[in-house]
């Protein structure tokens, strides 16, 4: 019993959180502003998907934010150039900036924290060099015509949830059907095992943090459609909401388990906290204070200190 | 001054020790020697304090008693000088005997470290050690460090009222001949102000330096002689106890193999510093036991022919064929090799993943199609080896952390043999294993040299050494010093201990 509950942590985290706002906020069960609320948490949560990748094998992505700043950048600079092409070619480049970071972490021993906020500060540095440190507007005629569908609705549902959909369901199938999903999470559950089980460990990783960093450029495409622009810093605050994503999600810093469909779960609770913050109106410099203590939160309540002995 | 009387110590259900009965008298050097496992570092680990005795009385100074931790035993004078050291490298030497007593040399809420460097000189004339303690210690010798590591715990006799016993774990084993010679001198000059126990492999040290000594087997002492009426060969004999006796072994299970067809030749094969001159053929269905003291480079050898180390000298032949070349653990599966290590829940088993998966780990290329994995095969392929060894999981969807250790040592194995593996190596393949999981253990290693599969052994004990090997190396200080073959020579556990110490 006592196992049950805890292997669903996140279920039950998520349904109190949701009965909890229902019953002060009676305007919460609205479905279509619950559907709205959901359709402006997809590019978090698609960043919060190519993380869960990174934490599943005991890593960290810091540099998602950056990524998914430059990538607005990118994504509003060469859009009428480029046209659809800018979704392929922005997901290259946060495969290979992200591969670049996992090399850096297996090649050197740099542990993926430095490395990542290593290639972190080179996409800060690379988007404020390519926006003249500017806010950008999108070419809007491109905009609408390649992904004006994107902002409206199918009925009362908004397409961005098919996006996120979408990439969820590859998300899932990479995890829970794929050899590399295998392979990941046996990096994740024991990296020594792996290792004697012949597996190219090193390799995993480098395609662990590619997929992070993939996912995170997706994120910041879609981010800059919606907003029609891009600027450096524009996705500031992605980082740690989407970090206690996977966390609260029961996925934990040293991987193994969890996985994808925690994170969706994980992103909910997100939401929901989002949305109470804005019906308790919450300012909007005071939200990341509530996620800093929810991560906090999360993890005194999630680690499993059995296995920790020291602490650094 | 320090006694142990009927101390027993159970590890679920593994019995430790039982019924130790123990004695160390004022300014008296005792040994204790034993094969590995037999239970010595269990019993140090007691003395001063690390575990707790489940039953049984500890005695000290006549005066019953109990050590809850180190810093309990400490005060009541048991001191340990660590075979791994225990000093940090980046403190000075004075930091390092002071560590967590600082407060002894507060002058206005800082360290007087000259006060400091004075006391530290004073604990240091006691082990003859004239250096400047405010040096770092890591730049120290192995040997400096370990006289300062006995001065530190030297340095409790000024704090308790009681006298000393000192333990010291193996602390000739990376000594040399003349630095052994300087400590054994400086141990009995030392006894008038603590007693020592003295734990070693090395049977001549022992008998050399000891007043008297224990002989540990299985958890009980079976011997206790005064070292001036010692013999070598005696010592050795209680360390194994049993004699002959071919039923046991049943070394009648053992099959005839292949003597045409090497599968693996290491040929003067050596590696810095953890082993030299190393030759050997393995054939097919031959069962290679290799013996030999913790750390004496077995566990080196088998790494290096799963290659997670590259070799410096010598060269390796697999399979007969000098294109093989295998530098990875990734190539080394790929040609059909497998290996089963030692920390079975570290590098054995993927803890959160089900049998299933844990069995096709080495193998998902024949399970993937395109990236994808057929899951279908991959259960057919678990139910199957489930069945045939036998592995009682609730199914092959369970994490295999839910297994007994038995079981989570048949997944491995079922790794490698469903891989078609045809040299697998085995290190401790039963440690922590009942009785009866031994047995199945045994048995699997059996029906595989059967199937022609060349196997190496790092056994347990001797007696599974004796009951499987048809050939069983010596391997004492990363050299192969002897050679048994097993369908040749009844060999006795006496002779492997007499090769190894």
């Amino acid at each position: 019993m006592k196992d049950i509950f805890k292997s669903n942590y996140h279920w039950v985290t998520l349904f109190t959180l949701v009965i909890l706002v229902g019953l002060v906020d009676s305007n919460f069960w609205n479905i279509e502003s619950l559907l709205i609320l959901i359709g402006d948490i997809v590019p978090l949560f698609i960043m919060a998907l190519g993380l869960t990748f990174a934490i599943y094998i005991g890593g960290i992505d810091l540099s998602a934010q950056s990524m998914a700043n430059m990538i607005t950048v990118i994504a509003s600079l060469y859009l009428a150039t480029l046209g659809l092409w800018i979704v392929p070619v922005c997901f290259l480049v946060g495969v290979i900036l992200g591969g670049l970071s996992g090399f850096i972490t297996t090649r050197f021993l740099v542990p993926s924290f430095i490395s990542t906020l290593a290639i972190g500060g080179v996409c800060y540095s690379l988007a404020q060099w390519l926006s003249g440190n500017r806010a950008l507007y999108m070419n809007s005629e491109s905009r609408d015509a390649l992904f004006g569908w994107m902002l409206s609705s199918t009925g009362i549902v908004p397409n961005t949830i098919f996006v996120g959909g979408f990439v969820f369901a590859v998300a899932l199938v990479i995890e829970r059907r794929s050899r590399l999903g295998r392979q990941l999470k046996a990096v994740g559950s024991a990296e020594l095992a792996a290792s004697a089980s012949g597996l190219l460990v090193p390799r995993v990783k480098v395609l662990a943090f590619a997929l992070s960093g993939g996912l995170a450029a997706l994120a910041g495409v879609i981010f800059s459609i919606k907003l029609s622009g891009g600027a450096p810093s524009i996705a500031n605050g992605f980082l740690l909401p989407a970090i206690v994503a996977v966390l609260v999600g029961g996925t934990p810093l040293t991987g193994g388990v969890g996985g994808v469909v925690n994170t969706l779960v994980g992103t909910m609770i997100v939401a929901v906290i989002r949305s109470s913050m804005l019906y308790l109106e919450v300012a909007a410099t005071h939200q990341q204070m509530v996620f800093g203590v929810v991560l906090i939160i999360a993890i005194v309540f999630t680690i499993d200190r059995t296995k920790l002995t020291i602490v650094k | 001054m320090l006694e142990f009387k009927n101390v027993s110590k159970e590890f679920g259900p593994v019995k430790a020790l039982s019924n130790i009965n123990f004695k160390v008298n004022k300014g008296e050097i005792v040994g204790l020697v034993g094969e590995n496992g037999a239970g010595k570092s269990t019993l140090m680990k007691i003395i001063f304090g690390a575990y707790q005795a489940d039953s049984g009385t500890i005695l000290v100074d006549e005066q019953e008693t109990r050590f809850s931790s180190p810093r309990d035993a400490m005060s009541q004078g048991i001191g340990m000088v660590f075979q791994e050291q225990s000093l940090i490298g980046n403190l000075s030497v004075m930091e390092n005997l002071f560590l967590g007593r600082e407060q002894e040399f507060r002058k206005f809420g800082l360290i007087d470290f000259d006060k400091m460097a004075d006391a530290s000189r004073a604990q240091l004339a006691k082990v003859g050690l004239d250096i400047d303690p405010r040096v770092e210690t890591s730049s120290l010798s192995f040997s400096q460090r370990q006289l300062i590591e006995l001065a530190k715990v030297l340095s409790l006799e000024e704090r308790i009222s009681g006298d000393l016993v000192i333990l010291l774990d193996e602390p000739t084993s990376v000594l040399s001949e003349e630095e052994v010679g300087l400590l054994f001198e400086l141990v009995h000059k030392l006894r008038e102000r603590a007693a020592f126990i003295f734990v070693s492999h090395r049977l001549d040290e022992v008998i050399r330096l000891s007043d008297r000594i224990y002989v540990l087997k299985d958890g009980e002492v079976v011997d206790e002689v005064d070292a001036d009426k010692a013999e070598a060969s005696k010592i050795q004999a209680s360390m194994v106890g049993r004699g002959i006796n071919t039923e046991y072994y049943r070394q009648d299970e053992r099959l005839p193999f292949d003597k045409n067809s090497p599968m693996l030749c290491m040929d003067q094969a050596g590696l810095d510093r953890k082993f030299h001159d190393i030759s050997f053929t393995l054939h097919a269905g031959e069962v290679l036991c290799l013996v030999g003291t913790e750390g004496a480079g077995r566990e080196a050898i088998v790494r290096t022919l799963f290659g997670m180390h590259r070799l410096k000298t010598g060269t390796i032949t697999y399979f007969d064929d000098a294109e093989v070349k295998i530098t990875s653990p990734h190539a080394a599966v790929a040609h059909d090799i497998g290996y089963m290590p030692r920390e079975r829940k570290v590098e054995g088993i993927f803890a959160s993943m089900n049998v299933a998966e844990n069995m096709t780990s080495s193998q998902l290329g024949s399970y993937s199609q395109f990236g994808l994995l057929n899951k279908s095969d991959e259960f057919r392929l678990a139910a199957d080896w489930i069945k045939r060894l036998s592995i009682k999981t609730p199914s092959a969807r369970t994490d295999c952390i839910r297994l007994s250790g038995g079981n989570q040592q048949k997944v491995v194995l079922a790794k490698w043999r469903s891989t078609g593996s045809r040299i697998i190596m085995l290190d401790h393949p039963t440690r922590g294993l009942d009785v009866g999981a031994k047995e199945d253990v045994y048995a699997m290693i059996r029906e595989m040299s059967a199937a022609g599969i060349a196997l190496i052994v790092i056994p347990d004990t001797f007696e599974e050494a004796i009951g499987l090997g048809h050939n069983i190396a010596v391997i004492k200080d990363g050299r192969m010093v002897r050679t048994f073959d097993c369908l040749e020579q009844q060999v006795t556990p006496f002779d492997l201990v007499s090769a190894m110490t």
